[in-house]
């Protein structure tokens, strides 16, 4: 439940272990896991068994894992295999994903799946804040957006992102922000900034 | 009498529509008091209810067939403005059961249902619609079940499943929306499809609405009245096509708003469906512009003042800063500052002469 959040805009907080599970998956998008991303009572040791992607083409996974640090070619390799590894899993296991917002509510999806609820899962978004954004007109998605106007790659009109996201989807609402007015448009401001 | 529909009106383009003096003076006028703040507004959707609107389940009225006509029209060109998951499969047809119910009961002389067992029959005269078809069977119906009976009704409609202390939005149809996509917001809980509304988060209301709902049970369904403005007599404000509705803001003048500025209000309903346990929303729009409502004494004070002082986030978030200024200075001339009675009732028989 998200009582007490008052928009949609996902908030993340350090991963804890769940106390009573029977196995624990922990992926990210690169390897070298901050620390900031675990509460203080816990650290990466406490998740024998990670994924992580490293970014080339010479490793060779083993996507039915088991403990240890498993590398990934991208991480698009890795939802792939995270996609077979869950559909062999039985109840008990618990996913934890770090990495940009878009990739851990990839994880996410993921998960849901392979018939896992919200409530079976921990996420946490690290790094430069980049949203996937559709565009509600066209329905294309652009992707790696880290300002507040972006032109969409579909039909080229100006969006806007409204303060609106899908953990179905993954994606933020991108809208025509001079629709009322042609060329009547906000400053542009970097997510980041 | 029966009701005399307009078939040739239209929601788009050329904009043939208007309303018969009885159907303003049905019209759900939404502002109880002379301002307006974001509320709960809950009530038992109990008949008749203080508007001739609230006069039966699932109203129909003189827009009904054009109404179904536009929809069709939505849907041919945004088939994904009706949208149901897999796990929702019982809430159609609990849907498709209290809507046909509901109408061959209150308009005996438009709808019949005949039932032999699972074998049904569904009249529907004033679409010249005769189907045949077997409960719980879909291949014997043109369109999945929810779909089928929500084209023969005005109004959106959502599904929403209850689990994890929320609800969730997991279907509807939508093709005479406020500015909302159930395409994007599918699936998500009821604060998150929430999330854009100004200051109702932070008063409660959405906590507060959300235990209501949630407590709402078979054969006692729930009604509120939400609203907003619409230019031109447009049922499809959809995010979707706002590039295609959002100019006609910017068309406002001292001389035509009487005219092409419509209040919007949407009568909401909340059923509770019996094998599914599901939650039907239904989201009732009804049009009526500014120099029809102001055509009843009341509702003209009351809309100068309501819209006069509306709280700026409001304002903006109900898209009307573009013309507020207007809007306000059109009103005053019908405000002469005496006392309203409370409620929406409009408190005439007749119009008042144009």
């Amino acid at each position: 439940m998200t009582t007490g959040s008052f928009t949609s805009r996902p908030r993340y907080s350090p991963l804890t272990r769940f106390p009573s599970a029977r196995a624990h998956l922990l992926v990210a998008d690169h390897a070298g896991i901050a620390p900031h991303a675990f509460a203080e009572t816990c650290s990466a040791a406490d998740f024998p068994e990670r994924w992580e992607v490293v970014a080339h083409a010479r490793v060779l996974p083993q996507p039915l894992g088991g403990p240890g640090v498993h590398q990934f070619r991208s991480a698009s390799h890795l939802l792939t295999l995270l996609g077979h590894r869950l559909n062999a899993e039985t109840m008990g296991l618990r996913l934890y994903a770090v990495g940009s917002e878009p990739f851990v509510w990839d994880v996410a999806r993921v998960g849901r799946e392979a018939g896992m609820g919200r409530e079976e899962m921990q996420l946490f978004a690290v790094g430069q804040p980049v949203r996937r954004v559709v565009c509600v007109h066209c329905r294309t998605i652009n992707p790696e957006v880290t300002t507040t106007l972006v032109t969409c790659a579909g039909c080229g009109v100006t969006l806007s992102v409204r303060d609106h996201f899908s953990r179905m989807h993954n994606t933020w609402m991108g809208v025509q922000c001079d629709a009322e007015a042609p060329g009547e448009l906000p400053e542009v401001e970097d997510l980041c900034a | 009498m029966a009701t005399a529909f307009k078939p040739d009106e239209t929601f788009r383009g050329d904009f043939r529509y208007s309303n018969s003096a009885a159907a303003v003076l049905r019209f759900p006028f939404p502002f109880v008091e002379d301002r307006y703040m974001y509320g709960i507004n809950l009530e038992p959707h109990t008949r008749p209810g203080s508007s001739g609107a609230f006069a039966v389940a699932f109203d129909v009225d003189e827009h009904y067939v054009a109404e179904c006509a536009e929809r069709a029209l939505s849907l041919a060109q945004d088939p994904g403005r009706c949208l149901v998951l897999p796990h929702m499969h019982e809430a159609e047809w609990d849907t498709l059961e209290l809507i046909m119910e509901s109408l061959a009961a209150d308009y005996p002389e438009h709808f019949t249902l005949e039932r032999e067992g699972l074998d049904w029959t569904w009249t529907n005269r004033p679409l010249g619609l005769h189907q045949t078809f077997r409960f719980g069977d879909a291949g014997t119906l043109p369109y999945p079940p929810f779909e089928y009976i929500t084209r023969q009704a005005q109004g959106d409609f959502t599904l929403q499943d209850q689990r994890d202390g929320t609800l969730y939005i997991d279907g509807g149809i939508t093709t005479t929306q406020a500015d909302w996509s159930l395409a994007f917001d599918v699936g998500m809980t009821f604060h998150e499809w929430h999330g854009p509304v100004p200051l109702a988060h932070q008063a409660g209301v959405f906590d507060r609405a959300l235990q209501y709902l949630m407590r709402v049970r078979y054969g006692h369904p729930a009604r509120r009245l939400n609203w907003t403005l619409t230019v031109n007599p447009r049922l499809d404000t959809s995010p979707e096509n706002y590039p295609i509705w959002g100019p006609d803001r910017a068309s406002l003048t001292p001389e035509n708003i009487a005219d092409r500025l419509f209040l919007r209000v949407e009568l909401q309903t909340f059923y509770r469906l019996p094998r599914s346990n599901a939650l039907l929303f239904g989201i009732r729009a009804y049009l009526a512009n500014l120099a029809d409502l102001t055509r009843v004494p009341k509702w003209g004070r009351r809309l100068h003042r309501v819209m006069r002082d509306l709280h700026p986030e409001v304002v903006g978030y109900k898209g009307i800063t573009r013309y507020h200024d207007v809007l306000v200075n059109h009103l005053a001339q019908f405000d002469d500052g005496a006392p309203t009675s409370p409620g929406i009732a409009p408190d005439v028989d007749a119009l008042r002469e144009m």
